[in-house]
Parts: structure tokens; sequence; C-alpha cells
């Protein structure tokens, strides 16, 4: 009992002050599963991050669902999950029917155009990152990844849908790396 | 009614277990289902939610389905939605929890990764395009971006919500006689 209170607990901090989304929210859940509540050590923490970025989908609740069955098995699951969703899913249903409901204000209209171009700029960064290290020249094949590149933007500009260029990426990826 | 609920379920399945990198790499896949293919939200929609998502802290993928979803089909919608989102890759890995960890380091599956992450890049950079495009509507919105832009290379220890909700309150200033 007192654990499922501390997953709840550690979940809720750890995902509630995590701006940026899943990324944001990883040394904030270490600092909680490993040096305050000692569930697991830095190299398990650091191969579970390993899995969790290995597999599709958002790391937060990955993160939240292993170690929530960890420590307290399915109720663990289910509270560390509620725990890191909650709270922000409840607060923005209740914002998105307030933009529904003023959507012609000018006030929200403002702070929506003055907003905007972060989002683009934070948009931006994460792209140029992601680009940093999938174009990490380090080996002889790494024009490949130009090339693999250079034919996804050719084919999104055919309008091929964009899990069908994943999914044929990491086969691709396979076979040639 | 069980198709728009069946629709949500799928669109949210499709974007999330697609996206690889967690947080921000969802975005493009779900804007080609919300926006291009089942067409809940216009595109300036799109990035009024996720200009509100933002603004706010918890991972990305959630929240935007708690609201499409709920904008879509309610209470029901935003739960169906979320379940797609999270569901499968929580039960895989729980379900093989030590044996995944077993091959996080495997060859094989980063040479997988190795492929995926330039079409990850070029997917971001689309939308991101998309983003400015959509966002550069008056003369300031070019300086506040590029401002935002150099303080996120110079600065990487700022925290984005302080750029989020201070551009906000700016807009708030600076957009609101002119409209």
């Amino acid at each position: 009992m007192v654990d499922l209170w501390h997953l709840f607990l550690a979940f809720l901090r750890a995902s509630n002050l995590g701006f940026g989304g899943g990324p944001a929210i990883i040394p904030l859940i270490q600092a909680e599963a490993v040096d305050r509540y000692h569930w697991m050590s830095s190299s398990e923490f650091a191969d579970l991050i390993a899995v969790a970025n290995a597999l599709p989908g958002p790391i937060g609740t990955k993160i939240a669902a292993y170690i929530g069955y960890q420590v307290a098995s399915w109720p663990g699951v289910v509270v560390a999950l509620t725990a890191t969703i909650l709270p922000t899913v409840l607060l923005l249903i209740f914002l998105g029917t307030l933009l529904a409901k003023y959507a012609n204000s000018r006030a929200l209209q403002a702070m929506l155009t003055g907003v905007k171009p972060i989002v683009a700029a934070l948009l931006i960064v994460v792209a140029y990152q992601t680009a940093v290290d999938a174009f990490r020249i380090n080996q002889r094949a790494d024009y490949l990844t130009l090339v693999i590149a250079a034919s996804a933007a050719v084919a999104m500009y055919f309008k091929v849908h964009p899990s069908v260029l994943i999914l044929a990426s990491l086969a691709l990826g396979y076979f040639i790396f | 009614m069980v198709k728009i609920i069946w629709d949500l379920f799928l669109a949210f399945l499709r974007a999330s277990n697609f996206s690889f990198g967690g947080g921000a790499t969802v975005i493009p896949l779900l804007k080609s289902e919300v926006v291009t293919k089942y067409q809940w939200l216009t595109n300036e929609e799109f990035a009024d939610y996720l200009a509100v998502a933002n603004s706010l802290p918890g991972p990305i993928v959630t929240k935007l389905a708690g609201m499409i979803g709920f904008k879509v089909k309610g209470w029901l919608g935003a739960s169906v939605a979320i379940l797609g989102a999270i569901m499968p890759t929580t039960l895989a890995v729980i379900a093989l929890g030590g044996l995944i960890l077993k091959y996080a380091h495997s060859p094989a599956l980063e040479a997988m990764l190795k492929g995926v992450r330039p079409v990850v890049a070029i997917l971001l950079l689309q939308t991101a395009i998309e983003m400015v495009r959509e966002s550069l509507t008056h003369k300031a919105t070019w300086v506040l971006g590029t401002v935002a832009l150099i303080i996120m290379f110079l600065w990487p220890f700022i925290h984005p919500a302080f750029l989020v909700v201070g551009s906000m309150l700016l807009g708030l200033v600076l957009f609101k006689k002119k409209d």
C-alpha cells in the first residue's frame, strides 16, 4: 500500500514537472526511482531507457509501466500510469473546451499568435537534434543515412503515409547496417 | 458511433506506435492522421492544440490524445485515444520486461533504429516547416521565433516552459490591438 502511494507520488511529481514531453521527464523519473526510492540502480535505469527508446510510443508511459510493474505488479502499473497522464490530460481537456469556446476571443488569439513561433522553434530544435543524431559522421556507410533521408523527403512529397516510411526504414536498417 | 471510436483508437494506435524517439517525434504522424486522414482538426486548430499542449507539463502524446479524443467524442473518445496511444507498448514493456532488457544493446535492434532515425528527422523537419508557415502571421512573430531559436541554441538549459508562457504573455501585449 505504501509502495502504491510512493509510486503515485513519484510519477505525479516527475511527469507534472516535466515540460517538453517524454524526454524531459527522464531525469526527473531517475531522481525519484533511483535516488529517492531506490527501486532500481543507475545502471538498471540506463538499460530501461535504452529499451524504452528502442520501442515506439511515448517514453514516459513506458517507463512508468515498467517501474510500476516491478514495484507493485498490475496495481503498480495502473497507479504509475494514472499519476503520469491523468492530471495534465484533465487540465488540457478543460483548456481544450475553453479553446473551442473562446476560439474567437481576441485575447486568446493574441496569446496563440505569440506562442506559435515558439512551438515552431521548439520543433526545429528537436528536428535538428534528431538530425545530428541520425547523420553522425563516424562510419563508412553513413552516406546511406543521407540517401534514406532524401528518399523519405521525396516519398513524403508524393504523400506516402509516414508509417509506411517508418516500417520501410526499419527493415532497410536491419539489412544495410 | 462505434466507427468513430474505432477510428480514434486506430489513429492514435498507429501514430504512437510508429513513433520512435518519444515526445515530439509523434507530432508529424499524429498530424497526418488527425488533419490529413480523418480531418478531425484543421491545420490551424492542430497548431493551436499543439501550442496549448506545449504550455503544460507531461508526455505530449497523451495530452494530445486526451484533447483530440475529447473534441471528437467526449470522455469516451479521450479514453479510447489514450488507450490506443499507450496500451501496446505498455503491455510489451511489462510482458517482455527482462527479455527486452537483454536485447537492449543488440546489433540488429541498433541497425533498425539507425535506419529509422533519418526518416524521423525528415518527418520532424517537415512538421517544423509547416508550423513555421502557420506561425508567421505578423512581422513580430518572425522576431519572436528567431529570438526563441537563438535562446534555445545558446542557452539550452533555459526551460522551454518559460519561453512558452513568456511568449503567450508577450502575445497578449503585442497582438491584441492589431487583430
